[in-house]
Formats: structure tokens, C-alpha cells, sequence
């Protein structure tokens, strides 16, 4: 009987999960198809997290160091699972490297991938060097420097636009990515603090700073850092003969129309199912749900279990979902994966 | 005090007196104006469903008040009184009598559809701009527009004799809408319309021969004779009778 569970993914849900069956004495095999651990948060250089304020590679870079550092752990980096035979307590995979592995069980940390905003053009992304995401801002706040790509300049004011590819029906993406009000309102008091002479402009529908993110984030932000709020939602982005560029709308609480210059555009960019979900879906035998996301099964008393037995999903697979809430995910499917090879050992005693 | 910007302020809200006395007071010469405080006393939740049962407005209840459709509106960028979404929110609280102040406007919606493709919650907010303005009509609180009465006289024509004559559409729309023809030629948008066609200035110039082969002939006596002797399609029969139950069916399962 294998003592082995195989893990896909090496963000903060594949990263604690793989904690997880090490520290009660299994094997991990972890698979990752980057050339680093970590996720999102270390692919693409977030800065503070939400909601510790720790530096993401210092967070993050804990988990991967207490993984990597742990003999019951094997990684194997730049690879996916190319076939998998078998089921429930006996699964064999074969690896893009050629690997086979014996695993018990299977845990899907696989996440998501980051909208595109080339796919929402009135909004200037791709047009406008000016004109970036959340990620990119991230980044600048990493690197210690607020700055307009164009020209370098300092920003004298900014817009946040949220809901960029979350909660649209016209681009098919009918789901709330549930982080980006926060990460935004964090961001805008990190903008602050780099350079205390920009105003930060946040344009919403609604603010959903979900529960103690309310006054940590949203409140603070408006109160202490002076973000300013306007309830609309941008029809266009374009650029003025001065070189910066016009957001244009319709205030909503005002009723009048808005022609604003800003310095520099963020897309608050949301998550979208990852990209080869369909492929992983394929591979693993397992269900998609209606938005692309990995489905899953009843949730109560067999948790966090996909449509097939045996194989476990949690975190951004299966829907947008904070780091926090991932990492519980990965603790909880370790605790199910882990039972199902103390099962199996039980039933061939 | 004077009020600065008496604009914004509906005009049945302003109250004027040369004499006001207020709790035993005379106020006269300072307080000659007062303003009426704006209540919402009552929603009329059925409202919605009404204008959903028109065809095209079946979404509205979808809205969430973003605003894209009005900020990407044709109209708007025109007169910043034509707002979908306020509309919209108007009728989804039953708000009637504050979107019977903009009866008059409503109707300009010109179908563009930016609005459409712009809306993240696919409410398609052009086709409820079209309900209004047919509740509007249909409540009497407007008389019925140009294209309604268009639309009625290509309808009865249509299912009359299965086709319809363009001069007979015209002159009695024209009749409907009490516009002169004459008028239009000489004074009005038809004249243009026929200037453009760019024969008035072969006959300025004196080519009378060259103006006259241009003049269609054939076509305006046929149209003549369709006037005169109303033809019908072939083997029409009941068809006609047949498609105006089904229509009236229609509407009245939708507005029961
Ligand atoms: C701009 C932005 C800022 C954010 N900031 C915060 C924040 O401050 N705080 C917070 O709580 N959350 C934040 N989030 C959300 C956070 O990124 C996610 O909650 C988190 O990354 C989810 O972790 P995960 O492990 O489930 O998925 P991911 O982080 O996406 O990790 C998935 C891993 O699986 C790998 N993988 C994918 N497919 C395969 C495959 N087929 N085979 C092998 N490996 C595969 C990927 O390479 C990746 O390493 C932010 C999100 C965005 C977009
Ligand atoms: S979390 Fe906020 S910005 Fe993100 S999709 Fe939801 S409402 Fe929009
Ligand atoms: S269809 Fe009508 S309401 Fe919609 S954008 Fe065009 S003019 Fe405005
Ligand atoms: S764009 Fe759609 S959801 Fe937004 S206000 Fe207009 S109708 Fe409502």
C-alpha cells in the first residue's frame, strides 16, 4: 500500500498541504510546473500580503523553506502529471519527466490564472503604457518606487478600477474574485506611503472588504490614507493631448458625467480558472463546475473531495480564494488524503 | 438669500410669495421663496414587471446601478438628462411619477446599442429604453411618436395584403404626423433629402431634356396604379387574419 500522496501545485495550498502529511510522518511527492514554489504570490512578486502586512517572500518563502527543507518531501520542478492509471489507494502517475510515482491519494493545488485585461479594451491596457494591473503595481511597491512606465514620472494621481474581469457577463466571468477590493485598498495606503503626494482614486460598484477586512483595509484606507471613493464603473480610458490620460464615466452619485485626467490606470485584474484546467481535468478524470473551475463534491462530510474519489481540490482551483482560506484548504485535504491511506492500510490488514 | 442654481430644482417644488407669514411671523421681503423638500413617500414594486413584459425588457431586474450604459450612451454625450441607468432604477422601485418628468426624452433613444455591449450584467438596457417609451404611449402620457405611428400604419398594411406600398405608407404617415409634404420639399428635410439626390441642378442649369430622362417614370405610374387598386399578395387569403390574432394572443398573455 502506498504511504505516498502526490501533490499538484506549489502555491500556499500544495505548500501546506505537503507541511501537512509530512508532519504526520507520510510521503509527499510535490509536482510543480514552474522552475519555483510558491504560486502566485512568488511568480509574479507580490509585495505585502494581506492581511499579515508581511513581505509575500518572506511569508511565502517560509512555506516553501519549511517544505523543501523536510527529507519526507520530494519536489519535482518544471513538471506536470502527463498520465494517470489506477484509483483510489493505488494511483500511478507518470510525469512529464518520464517519473513514475505510487500515491495513495492525490491533492489538486493547481490555482488560477490572472485576467488578462487585453481582453477588456475600452480600458486602455495594451494601449496606454500607463495603464497596468494590480500585479505590475505590486511589483513597483516591491521594488520601493511608484512610477509611471511611460516616462518614470511620479504619479500626481492614480485610479484603481475594480472588477477588471470579475463580475461581467459580456467577457463570461459571472464570479466576484473576492481579494481584489482588499489587495486594492492595501495598495492604495502602500502608494501613499512611497509617495505621500499622490491621490489614489478608487472606482467601484461595491467595496467588499470582506468581514475584519472592513476596517483594517476599507476604513483605513479612506480614513488614514485619504483614498478618495467614486461609485462608477469606467466606460473608457483615453489620453488627453498632454500626454496623461482621461478616464470618462458617469458619476453615479452625482448623476453627471466624469471626465477625470490620471496619471497612471490599475486594473484590479480578478482571477480566472487556471488555464489548463481543462487539461487537468482531462488528465485527472476529474470535473470542471460551470465558471471552468475545478469542481468539487459535497462539501459536509466529504470535504474538499473532487468528483473523484480519492483526488482532493482546494484553494484558487476551485474558485478565487485568498491565501489565508488556501492554506486551511491545504491542511484540511491533507487530513482527508492522510485518512484515506490509513484506511486502505486498514482494510489490508 | 438668493437660490443660485434654481435649475436643478423641478419647478413644482419651488414655492414664491410677495406675503409669507411663518408661525405668526412676517417674513415678507426676506423668505419670498421657499423650496419643497423632496420625499420618496412609496415605491410601486409591480411596476417591474410591467415594463419586464414588454419584449427586450425582460433583464431589467438584473441592474445593479454600475452607470456603464449611461456613460457609453449616444444620447448622454448629447444632453445629460437621458440617463438609462437612473431610469432604470426608477422603475425597478416603481418611481413613476420622477420618470414621468422625462417622458419627453425617453424615446430618443436612437438603438445604438453601445449600452448593450457594454453591460456587465447583460441587462440590455436599449431594449428597456424601448418599453418605456411604449408604456409611455401606451399610458397615454405622451402622444404616440413618429415611429410608433409608422410602425402601425407598416403593420396594418402588411397584414392587410401581405406587402406594403411606399406611397401610401408615406402619405399617410405624413397625414398622421400632420406634416405638409409640401412644406417638407420647400422648407423641411425632405427638400435636402431630394437636393441631394443632385437633379435640381441638371434644371437650374436649363438641361430640361437631361433632367427629364433622369426623372424615374415607370416607377411612380406602377406606384400610382398599386395606390389606386391596392394589390395583395398572392394566395394571401387569412393570413393576415391569422398573424393579427396570433399577435394580439401574444400581448395580451404578456400583460396579463
Ligand atoms: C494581484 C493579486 C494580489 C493578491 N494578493 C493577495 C494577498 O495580499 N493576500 C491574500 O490572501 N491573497 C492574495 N491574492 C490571492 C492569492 O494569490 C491566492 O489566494 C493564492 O495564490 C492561491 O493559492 P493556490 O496555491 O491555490 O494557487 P496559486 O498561487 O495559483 O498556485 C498554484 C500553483 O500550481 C502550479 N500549477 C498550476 N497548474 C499546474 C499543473 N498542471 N501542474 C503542476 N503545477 C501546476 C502553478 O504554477 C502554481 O505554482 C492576490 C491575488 C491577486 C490576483
Ligand atoms: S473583490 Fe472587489 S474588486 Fe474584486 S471582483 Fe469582488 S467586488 Fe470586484
Ligand atoms: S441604445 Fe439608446 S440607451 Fe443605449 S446607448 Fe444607444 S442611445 Fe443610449
Ligand atoms: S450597464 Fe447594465 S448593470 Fe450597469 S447600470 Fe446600466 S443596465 Fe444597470
Amino acid at each position: 500500500m502506498p504511504d505516498t500522496v502526490l501533490v499538484v501545485g506549489a502555491g500556499p495550498t500544495g505548500l501546506s498541504a505537503a507541511a501537512g502529511i509530512a508532519a504526520v510522518g507520510k510521503k509527499v511527492v510535490l509536482v510543480e510546473k514552474e522552475n519555483i514554489l510558491g504560486g502566485a504570490p512568488i511568480i509574479s512578486g507580490y509585495a505585502r500580503l494581506v492581511p499579515s502586512g508581511e513581505w509575500a517572500k518572506d511569508a511565502i518563502g517560509r512555506m516553501v523553506g519549511r517544505v523543501e527543507a523536510n527529507p519526507a518531501v520530494t519536489i519535482h520542478k518544471n513538471a506536470k502529471v502527463a498520465q494517470l492509471d489506477g484509483e483510489a489507494g493505488r494511483f500511478t502517475a507518470t510525469l512529464t519527466n518520464g517519473q513514475t510515482i505510487s500515491a495513495g491519494a492525490i491533492i489538486l493545488g493547481t490555482g488560477f490564472t490572472h485576467f488578462d485585461s487585453i481582453n477588456k479594451p475600452e480600458w486602455g491596457f495594451g494601449t496606454f503604457e500607463d495603464v497596468v494591473t494590480t500585479t505590475q503595481v505590486e511589483q513597483m511597491v516591491a521594488a520601493g518606487r511608484i512610477a509611471c512606465p511611460s516616462d518614470g514620472r511620479v504619479p500626481e494621481r492614480v485610479a484603481i478600477l475594480l472588477c477588471v474581469g470579475s463580475r461581467d457577463r459580456q467577457i463570461g466571468r459571472e464570479w466576484c474574485s473576492k481579494i481584489c477590493c482588499t489587495v486594492s485598498t492595501n495598495l492604495a495606503m502602500e502608494i501613499k506611503e512611497l509617495s505621500p503626494k499622490t491621490d489614489v482614486f478608487i472606482y467601484y460598484m461595491d467595496i467588499r472588504t470582506f468581514g475584519l477586512y472592513e476596517d483594517k483595509f476599507y476604513w483605513k484606507s479612506q480614513e488614514e490614507f485619504k483614498t478618495k471613493f467614486v461609485k462608477a464603473r469606467i466606460a473608457e480610458v483615453t489620453r488627453a493631448p498632454d500626454g496623461r490620460l482621461l478616464l470618462k464615466g458617469e458619476d453615479t452619485l452625482v448623476k453627471r458625467p466624469i471626465v477625470i485626467p490620471m496619471d497612471l490606470v490599475v486594473h484590479a485584474i480578478g482571477m480566472d480558472p487556471n488555464l489548463e484546467n481543462p487539461q487537468i481535468a482531462k488528465v485527472f478524470g476529474v470535473g470542471l463546475e460551470r465558471h471552468g473551475f475545478l469542481d468539487r463534491g459535497e462539501h459536509y462530510t466529504n470535504t474538499f473531495s473532487s468528483t473523484r474519489r480519492g483526488i482532493y481540490v482546494g484553494g484558487a482551483a476551485l474558485g478565487p480564494e485568498d491565501i489565508d482560506s488556501s492554506i486551511s484548504h491545504g491542511l484540511a485535504m491533507a487530513l482527508r488524503a492522510v485518512g484515506d491511506l490509513g484506511a486502505l492500510d486498514h482494510q489490508a490488514a | 438669500m438668493t437660490i443660485h442654481e434654481k435649475t436643478l430644482i423641478d419647478p413644482d417644488r419651488l414655492l414664491t410669495s410677495d406675503k409669507l407669514v411663518v408661525d405668526g411671523v412676517d417674513v415678507s421681503g426676506q423668505w419670498n421663496t421657499m423650496i419643497l423638500p423632496r420625499t420618496l413617500k412609496d415605491y410601486d414594486p409591480d411596476f417591474q414587471n410591467v415594463i419586464e413584459r414588454y419584449g427586450g425588457a425582460e433583464n431589467v431586474h438584473r441592474c445593479w446601478q454600475c452607470g456603464s450604459c449611461t456613460n457609453s450612451c449616444t444620447m448622454y454625450a448629447l444632453n445629460t438628462d437621458f440617463n438609462p441607468r437612473y431610469w432604470i432604477y426608477l422603475t425597478l422601485l416603481g418611481l413613476k411619477q420622477e420618470l414621468l418628468k422625462d417622458r419627453d426624452i425617453i424615446w430618443q433613444c436612437v438603438s445604438c446599442n453601445k449600452c448593450t455591449n457594454i453591460c456587465p450584467k447583460d441587462v440590455r438596457p436599449e431594449g428597456v429604453m424601448k418599453a418605456l417609451a411604449h408604456w409611455i404611449e401606451d399610458e397615454g402620457y405622451r402622444e404616440k411618436s413618429h415611429s410608433s405611428l409608422f410602425d402601425e400604419e407598416f403593420t396594418r398594411q402588411c397584414l392587410d395584403r401581405g406587402r406594403i406600398e411606399d406611397t401610401e405608407l408615406m402619405t399617410r404617415f405624413f397625414r398622421d404626423t400632420r406634416q405638409s409634404l409640401v412644406a417638407l420639399v420647400r422648407r423641411g428635410w425632405l427638400g435636402v433629402f431630394v437636393a441631394r439626390m443632385g437633379k435640381w441642378p441638371l434644371l437650374a442649369e436649363g438641361h430640361l431634356a437631361k433632367f427629364l430622362a433622369r426623372v424615374p417614370v415607370a416607377g411612380p405610374v406602377r406606384m400610382l396604379a398599386h395606390r389606386l387598386f391596392k394589390p395583395r399578395t398572392q394566395s394571401w387569403g387569412r393570413t393576415g387574419e391569422v398573424l393579427r390574432q396570433y399577435v394580439q394572443e401574444q400581448k395580451e398573455a404578456a400583460h396579463a
